[in-house]
């Protein structure tokens, strides 16, 4: 199924009755508006990549989401909330950036509905922030201004032209002065993340005084939390701490390998890291590579996946293609740290407790899903909500359950899964814990990967031995 | 008694180094023309044999490091530079050889290089711009194209005052490192090149004839 911007408003749950349509009419024409703004310059369309079909998908994502909020109240709060809904967006259209950290939020929801999971990995591995793009006159001023020093005096072989582009700038390729040691440079466009904040803030502002459902404080926690993950992923200091944790959760045999950040070089703006000279999933699979090797790939992904949540107690925020690289030696390559959730203790016992559930009984199954969704109201929609929420948590564990190799190529698994994960988006079962929109982020994330992989691998066994390392079985 | 040329050129110096270091220390507004001649040792009259006023000694001090900043500049520019990038470069090269005058180069533009000031009688500043706009001329008719219109005297208004937009929100700009200088000309500028593209000679008055 392929999903557009205007199926995708169309799709929204509509829960207002008849005499709500002008509203929703007009902010149905105000998104729409949003989404054909003119663009004056070719260069500037970077900055107003509202045209794109990502932005419109995250654009329509972000209202539906927001809107999933609306389901009851009196009219003159409908109305109030209609208003402040319509200021947000109006806001939206204004910012040029945060339409790119709506972007990325549209990323972190896009991990789950309605999407086939071919087209979820290509869209998902193309959704980007979209800075607009330096040239190599403008990124030195900004490096000097950082570095207090040239890029040509910092490094040898500086590529002016940059060969990735990020969500808040560009990467450039150079070499360490006098070493033989290649380094990727990740550059931030000149105020970005500055502007961001602001942004945020203002956004913050015009939603906060909402008063949508019963679960609107839940929806508003989850909000924040995405803010404050993308707010981290403004600082490069913070990427280079997350990117020296994970690489100590590796040795050299196992096969997989983190950037070494090189601290002197690299500032809140600047990151500098070893170069990894390897290929992307897409291109990895143009190769023909064998079962084998896809398995054994597919088994590094998911064994890094646990050591950094497990031992690292990390939990990877940004599991897209984009962010692994295939490395010709085997090995697996992770980059792109700027999104890592850290658990605190609860977090960490509340995932013990689910697992020691599923150890344990259905019972306890019951009651780890309760806890996990704060399920505590008594209304009739509560057994039904038991019911996929069980249904989704047996989905996350089959893999780990399963005796032997667990094929991911089986499409039945994966659409099984976005099914699930659409309903309960439909019936807006989305309270959750703020910790739960990341770990499912990160399981549809992982498994869609699994998928595009093709890989057969013994996903419970990989499970069992990481988990191992932090609690001995009782 | 006879001044040598040579005296004379000293002298110009003594006052400039002297004028540099007080505006420096006690910002433009705070230095006097009596604060800088006893600096350089020579009587106020004397002072202003050399220069007419502060503003006009600001603006030589500020000449000297653009004098310097264009030679580093006809150095510099690197092949296959976009025209944007080019223009960039050309600014970015002078602000940080105006760096050491940020402090109060926003009193100089406002007193002697504003646009509102073009009936002023000196011509120092007339030859600043004129000196900055022909290489901005150049710039662009080494970017241009055949069929590219020549840049009316319209748009260089147009650069002109954009370029002093920059450098008086520079002189003021208080975000780190004035990164959010560089947005502004990184703006400025595509601005500036896209609006080459428009044929801006129908807006000129004289075109008519
Ligand atoms: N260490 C690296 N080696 C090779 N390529 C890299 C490296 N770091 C980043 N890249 C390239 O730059 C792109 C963007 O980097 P990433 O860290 O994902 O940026 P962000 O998440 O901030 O947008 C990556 O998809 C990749 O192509
Ligand atoms: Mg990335």
């Amino acid at each position: 199924m392929s999903l557009n911007a205007k199926e995708l408003i169309e799709a929204m749950p509509i829960n207002f009755d008849e005499t709500q349509d002008t509203s929703q009419q007009s902010l149905d024409k105000l998104l729409s508006s949003l989404s054909k703004m003119p663009v004056p310059v070719s260069r500037l369309t970077r900055m107003w990549a509202l045209g794109s079909m990502q932005a419109k998908v995250a654009i329509a994502y972000f209202a539906y989401w927001m809107r999933s909020g609306f389901v009851s109240g009196d009219d003159k709060q409908r109305l109030l909330n209609e208003t402040h809904l319509k200021a947000a967006f109006k806001l939206l259209g204004g910012m040029s950036y945060l339409r790119g950290a709506i972007m990325k939020v549209g990323q972190v929801i896009a991990s789950t509905p309605n999407v086939a999971p071919q087209e979820f990995v290509e869209v998902l591995g193309r959704l980007q922030f979209e800075a607009p793009s330096m040239h190599f006159s403008l990124l030195r001023e900004f490096v000097h201004g950082e570095l207090h020093h040239d890029p040509e005096e910092l490094f040898d072989d500086f590529e002016t032209t940059a060969f990735a582009a990020a969500s808040l700038g560009q990467v450039h390729r150079a070499t360490l002065k006098g070493l033989d040691e290649k380094v990727a440079i990740k550059i931030q466009y000149p105020n970005i993340s500055r502007t961001i904040h602001e942004d945020f803030k203002n956004l913050k502002a015009a939603t906060f005084p909402m008063r949508l459902t019963r679960d609107w404080d839940n929806i508003q926690a989850q909000f924040e939390e995405i803010c404050d993950m993308l707010g981290q992923e403004t600082d490069y200091e913070q990427e280079a701490e997350n990117l020296r944790a994970a690489r100590l959760l590796f040795t050299e045999d196992e096969g997989i390998i983190v950037p070494q950040v090189y601290p002197e070089l690299s500032t809140k703006r600047i990151l500098t890291m070893s170069y990894f000279d390897g290929l992307h999933l897409d291109e990895f699979l143009t190769t023909n590579p064998s079962q084998a090797l896809r398995d054994e790939f597919g088994r590094k992904i998911v064994r890094s996946s646990f050591r950094i949540g497990f031992r690292g107690k990390m939990l990877y925020g940004d599991p897209h293609p984009g962010n692994y690289y295939f490395m010709p030696d085997g090995r697996l390559g992770l980059i792109d740290f700027g999104c890592c959730r850290h658990y605190n203790d609860a977090e960490m016992d509340y995932m013990d407790s689910v697992e020691q559930a599923y150890l344990t009984s259905r019972e306890a199954v019951y009651e780890a899903i309760i806890r996990a969704t704060d399920l505590t109201s008594t209304d009739a929609s509560r057994q039904d909500h038991m019911r996929l929420g069980v249904e989704y948590a047996d989905w996350v564990w089959e893999p780990v359950q399963q005796d032997g190799p667990f094929d991911f190529a089986n499409q039945e698994y994966f659409t099984r899964g976005v099914a699930i994960f659409s309903e309960l988006i439909k019936k807006r079962y989305t309270r959750s814990k703020p910790i739960n929109t990341w770990l499912t982020r990160n399981v549809y994330g992982i498994r869609a990967i699994l998928a595009r992989l093709g890989a057969c691998i013994d996903f419970g066994e990989i499970y069992r031995e990481e988990a191992r390392v932090t609690k001995p079985k009782k | 008694m006879r001044i040598t040329a040579k005296a004379k050129i000293e002298t110009r110096q003594r006052i400039l180094v002297a004028a540099r270091k007080l505006f420096s220390d006690k910002g433009f507004a705070g230095t006097t023309t009596r604060d800088i001649a006893v600096e350089a040792s020579i009587a106020t009259g004397t002072l202003f044999n050399y220069f007419p006023g502060k503003e006009q000694l600001a603006l030589a001090i500020i000449d000297i490091s653009l004098e310097s900043a264009h030679s580093e500049f006809l150095t510099s520019q690197r092949e296959n530079e976009s025209l944007e990038e080019a223009l960039f470069s050309h600014i970015a090269i002078m602000l940080r050889h105006l760096r050491p005058h940020r402090g109060y180069l926003g009193d100089v533009v406002e007193t002697t290089l504003s646009p509102f000031n073009q009936s002023s009688d000196d011509d120092a500043s007339a030859n600043l711009r004129a000196r900055h706009l022909e290489t901005v001329q150049s710039l662009i008719e080494g970017h241009a194209t055949p069929a590219s219109p020549q840049p009316s005297a319209v748009i260089m208004h147009l650069y002109w005052t954009l370029f002093l937009g920059v450098l008086a929100y520079w002189a003021k700009d208080e975000s780190p490192n004035q990164e959010d200088t560089l947005v502004l000309m990184d703006h400025a500028l595509r601005l500036f090149v896209s609006s080459l593209d428009i044929n801006l000679n129908t807006l000129e008055p004289n075109r008519s004839s």
